[in-house]
């Protein structure tokens, strides 16, 4: 089960060298809470610039993966790096370099969005009422700088947690599911902050179990599953193969060991009742012949493309017996 | 210092810390109407608890002490285990300790400006009682050279030092019930059942230093120490039980606050 994980984790040395360097990297992280394993020699890397991906559904370990890298928690084994600075061993030199937030953004609900700024912000260090100023300009809180946040909405909070996160100029900033529970146009906006971050070079970690925000913010993302990486690679990579099909048939069971005969076990996933197979536009034909010709009747063949991210994503994490092949070909893909 | 200037703003812009100083500061006012009032209409019985309080209805110099004579066995201890536990499980409540924690800043550092900030909070406190119980006692009975327990009458200067020094020492056996708030605070999230656990605490060693049974556990109970400041209005003074009681006091400080330390510095911050 660790293969996966072990196959797509850290930085290998060669691939360290060439590219931007890597602004964070996790080795082997693990955790346990008494019985239960949240995280599993979980490793990944993150390179300067990167808007990295961190998806996975609730429950997958990824808040609790985020909390060992700030530090907040300490891992059962395994250790995170920051720009060359290990958490939990050089924590306070490797947060210099953090901004960001786990879970909700929490302020002082008595004080003003200034002033919680200029208490937490400055934790790091000093800083300048200007900077207070222009990040609340980022985040689009300037009108309500000084009401209190408590009488923030849930957005704005998340906003201001945004902005805390930037205050500082960090090398790389934590976003921990920054549009959960925010509306639409919220939605909207956050992920528009996201992507200008990342066009002034900023590198953003961002953890979500959105498929489609990733697809619209991210450029590399890494797909978790009972805390461990599934798959890591450039979003583009993620997507199954466009030529993908849903197939229908009257045995599902047999069909898939005809289609696994011809185009391999590893591209066929099992989705609720349809087989996802990742063939080229040639082979769907021949595939439909050979089904045919073992008497399976085919009910329909649905490109898959079309069904977008979600349904690979659920196929992925949640047909356990499949994911581990499946990881092993899309981080093979990847870091080719 | 930069963390404890932190702690003192926070602690300057919640309403709950005037609730607390509000109440610590009626108790010398109400204290001083009391005997005012029953003074004139002559019930000389009437004087509360006795001793020094006694001594404070001739004198408002003595209001002060006579103040801690009833605030430091309930309502003192009371409020410092709710901002002792406060200080860090209340963080714990709305979720800004991991604020504070995603910072490049150090356990020891937020445990010891968390403490530095209760301990600011109860001195400020005491001071309120002070200068309450000085103005209301001044305005009441005057301020003369006080009678001390043992019936010599010092300077007014000598007076207003003896009352420094009470104020200090019973700050210093306060302070022990903020570290152990303090400490239960590591434990939990909730600054509730932290605060109730050192008021309980306090409560049982209060009841044990009260039956003589327990006497071998007197000297290790901080709370059996807390009134020896007393013996600072005698004369002479007796100085050994007050040094005696600041080093049981520095101990369990000491024990404490690293106790307390221990438990945050690898603690899994989890809100």
């Amino acid at each position: 089960m660790n293969t996966s994980a072990t196959m797509s984790g850290g930085p290998p040395a060669s691939a360290a060298a060439d590219g931007p360097p890597v602004v964070l990297a996790t080795h082997e992280l693990t955790k346990s809470f008494r019985s239960t394993l949240a995280v599993d020699h979980l490793s990944l890397s993150v390179r300067r610039g990167d808007i990295f991906g961190f998806l996975g559904p609730n429950g997958a370990g990824k808040t609790t993966t985020i909390r060992m890298i700030v530090g907040l928690i300490y891992p059962t084994s395994g250790y995170a790096e920051v720009l060359d600075h290990q958490v939990p061993r050089d924590k306070r030199e490797a947060l210099r370099h953090i901004g960001g937030f786990v879970e909700v953004p929490a302020f002082y609900g008595n004080m003003s969005a200034r002033r919680n700024l200029r208490l937490l912000g400055s934790l790091n260090g000093e800083i300048e009422e200007a900077r207070i100023a222009e990040v609340l300009d980022i985040v689009g809180l300037r009108e309500r700088a000084d009401s209190k946040v408590g009488d923030y909405s849930h957005g704005m909070k998340q906003r201001l947690g945004i902005a805390n996160a930037l205050i500082n100029e960090p090398e790389l900033v934590i976003l921990d599911e920054p549009t959960s529970g925010l509306d639409p146009q919220g939605m909207k906006d956050v992920r528009e902050l996201v992507r200008e971050l990342g066009a002034h070079g900023t590198t953003v970690f961002l953890s979500s179990h959105l498929l489609n925000e990733v697809e619209q913010v991210c450029n590399r993302a890494a797909i978790i599953d009972k805390g461990h990486v599934v798959v890591e690679g450039p979003v583009s990579e993620l997507h199954p193969a466009h030529a993908a099909v849903k197939v229908l048939t009257s045995d599902q069971g047999r069909a898939r060991q005809v289609i696994a005969a011809l185009v391999g076990a590893q591209q066929v996933i099992v989705d609720e009742e349809y087989l996802v197979v990742e063939a080229s536009d040639g082979s769907v034909r021949e595939l439909v012949k050979q089904l045919v010709a073992a008497e399976i009747g085919v009910d329909a063949v649905i490109p898959a493309h079309e069904q977008g991210l979600e349904d690979y994503f659920l196929g992925l994490t949640q047909s356990s017996d499949v994911d581990a092949s499946r990881a092993r070909s899309a981080t093979g893909g990847a870091s080719r | 210092m930069r963390l404890l200037h932190r702690e003192l703003t926070k602690l300057f812009a919640q309403r709950r810390s005037y609730v607390g100083w509000a109440g610590l500061l009626a108790v010398p006012l109400l204290m001083t109407l009391a005997i005012y009032l029953s003074s004139r209409n002559h019930h000389p019985h009437d004087n509360g608890p006795g001793g020094l309080v006694t001594l404070a209805s001739h004198n408002g110099l003595l209001m002060p002490v006579a103040a801690i004579v009833l605030l430091s066995s309930f309502l003192l201890p009371l409020l410092a285990s709710m901002v002792g536990s406060y200080q860090l499980a209340g963080e714990a409540e709305t979720g800004t300790i991991k604020t504070w924690l995603m910072h490049s800043i150090s356990r020891g550092g937020v445990i010891l400006s968390k403490w530095g900030g209760a301990v600011i909070y109860v001195a400020i406190g005491l001071a309120l009682v002070a200068a309450g119980a000085f103005v209301a006692g001044g305005l009441a009975f005057g301020l003369h050279a006080p009678t001390l327990l043992s019936g010599q009458t010092v300077s007014v200067g000598q007076g207003l030092w003896l009352t420094l020094l009470s104020y200090l020492y019973v700050l210093a056996g306060v302070i022990c019930v903020v570290s152990l708030a303090l400490l239960f605070a590591t434990f939990t999230n909730s600054s509730l059942t932290a605060a109730i656990s050192a008021l309980v605490v306090v409560i049982v060693m209060n009841i044990l230093g009260a039956f003589s049974y327990f006497n071998f556990l007197k000297p290790y109970l901080f709370t059996s120490r807390v009134d020896a400041w007393q013996s600072l209005f005698s004369q002479p003074i007796a100085w050994s039980p007050v040094v005696k009681g600041i080093i049981v006091f520095a101990i369990y400080t000491a024990g404490l606050l690293l106790a307390a330390w221990y438990v945050f510095r690898r603690k899994d911050i989890l809100v």
